[in-house]
């Protein structure tokens, strides 16, 4: 078969190309909030973590951040996703869409967390002493000091998560979800061919993490050109 | 103190409000023309998948195997599971809360896939179960996998020739084990109706069987690119396969049917 008619075949007869488009849209959608939930999640727990670990305080808080941490990271996305599905909302009748971005955004906060608490802990401690001797309360130090510092050391790490997680939610199909991964095994299934629908499967995968570590690389940019005064 | 009641008291709520969710959803498709428009599950790549395609409004979930869309039915999720019958037995059987609708369609037929360009094979193999069917042994594997296997003591499974010619090497078997009685794995090994088959296949023409499971919308992909030599999955023949493998004769007949809960 000449790859003219594979593409006819694979991607034409039947609108099959509507399989990958709307596979995109569902990892899109996916990614998207997935990742917004795992940044609040992150956020929220490394807040806690660095807090306990300057003050002290928030023992039992902190305590269910690292059991959150130590299982969510511990254990495969793949086996996380199933039993979200199948135990958690086992008996509910609920959008699986709504349990991968659940469950990868989940996923993607024990992460997150991580890289904030690491970029937190990386202003020096006489940042936050200055603070507190000039009269602000933690809180105040944290917020005008030591946040927007970290913030910008963690930035092209937490975009980099966000590329992960992109490809990670390729596992959606596990529980039948028809995202990009699963759209190519849909067109694979009904052609037969593997060739061409895995290898569009890669390079629509491919544009969009080049394009988002593009976007990454200026970021950095930009905030490196920000401190050469 | 006053965040550690609120939390706790939060994590208490949630547990509470999903559990109280768990009510049965009552099944809603009573013959094959209640189908239309309902949540169908299926086993991505199999006749079922394409059956279901063509039911009208119907939203077609594609898992990757029978198990989990036998799982999502029973949890309410998917309104019908389009099966094989054969192995939608072995799931009726083992699911108390799950049934299958009287009606089923179109008879289907089993054969064993090859490279279109494998015709000296296919001569082979169609000899060879030719042999099996007269002599009897294809039906005593079948009434085996059919029977109850815990009670019946003087029914065995087919036991290798341990004597058997070897001398033309390997032939490579793709499968994909979760679609009992035909494959399914059993003790940490690939068993049932087709691995018999084709041991009894391999012994009678000499080659050395080596089993390769695996997704079964790779299989044609795996005869196709010559990383198996067979492909034995309960696979049913249809216009569009046999466009891309060869098929020997068929081994056997079944038909697709609906599952519902109870």
């Amino acid at each position: 078969m000449d790859l003219m008619e594979s593409i006819r075949q694979n991607f034409i007869d039947e609108d099959r190309w509507k399989y990958l488009f709307d596979g995109l849209m569902t990892t899109l959608l996916i990614t998207l909030f997935a990742v917004l939930i795992g940044l609040a999640l992150g956020f929220l727990v490394a807040i806690i973590r660095s807090t306990h670990l300057k003050t002290g305080k928030l023992t039992i808080l902190d305590f269910f951040c690292k059991i959150y941490l130590a299982v969510i990271r511990g254990t495969p996305v793949v086996v996380q996703l199933l039993i979200t599905y199948f135990v958690i909302f086992g008996s509910v009748d609920i959008s699986k869409v709504l349990v991968a971005i659940l469950a990868f955004g989940i996923n993607s906060g024990a992460y997150v967390a991580e890289i904030v608490r690491g970029g937190i802990m990386s202003i020096d401690n006489g940042q936050f002493e200055a603070g507190r001797s000039l009269g602000l309360n933690y809180r105040q130090t944290m917020q005008r000091i030591i946040m927007p510092q970290a913030l910008k050391t963690v930035l092209p790490a937490l975009a980099n998560e966000a590329i992960v997680l992109l490809k990670e939610t390729s596992v959606a199909g596990y529980i039948a979800i028809a995202d990009l991964t699963k759209g190519g095994d849909i067109i694979r299934s009904q052609t037969f061919s593997p060739f061409l629908p895995l290898i569009s499967v890669a390079l629509i995968y491919l544009v969009i993490v080049l394009f988002l570590t593009h976007m990454t690389g200026k970021l950095e940019r930009r905030l490196a050109a920000n401190d050469r005064r | 103190m006053k965040k550690i009641t609120l939390l706790l008291l939060i994590t208490v709520l949630c547990a509470v409000a999903l559990t109280a969710c768990g009510s049965k959803k009552e099944n809603t498709v009573h013959s094959i023309d209640d189908l239309k428009g309902k949540k169908i599950g299926v086993q991505i790549g199999t006749t079922g998948d394409t059956l279901a395609g063509d039911i009208e409004n119907a939203v077609v979930e594609k898992y990757n195997k029978y198990a989990d869309a036998v799982q999502a039915l029973k949890q309410g999720k998917i309104d019908a599971v389009i099966v094989d019958s054969d192995t939608a037995n072995v799931f009726v059987n083992k699911n108390k809360d799950v049934t299958l609708l009287s009606e089923g369609f179109a008879d289907e037929e089993y054969a064993i896939a090859m490279h279109l360009d494998n015709q000296d094979l296919q001569m082979e193999i169609n000899g060879a179960l030719a042999e099996l069917k007269s002599d009897g042994t294809l039906k005593k594997i079948k009434d085996f996998y059919d029977g109850d296997k815990s009670e019946d003591s003087d029914m065995k499974p087919y036991t290798k020739n341990e004597n058997a010619d070897r001398s033309k090497g390997t032939l490579v078997m793709a499968t994909n084990s979760e679609f009992p009685p035909y494959e399914y794995v059993e003790g940490g090994k690939i068993v049932g109706f087709d691995v018999d088959m084709m041991n009894a296949v391999c012994d009678k023409l000499g080659y050395e069987l080596k089993i390769e499971d695996m997704q079964f919308d790779s299989i044609i992909a795996a005869i196709q690119s010559g990383k198996a030599d067979v492909g034995v999955a309960g696979m049913s023949v249809t216009a569009d396969r046999e466009r891309n493998v060869r098929f020997s004769d068929s081994y056997t007949v079944t038909h697709l049917v609906v599952m519902v809960r109870k």
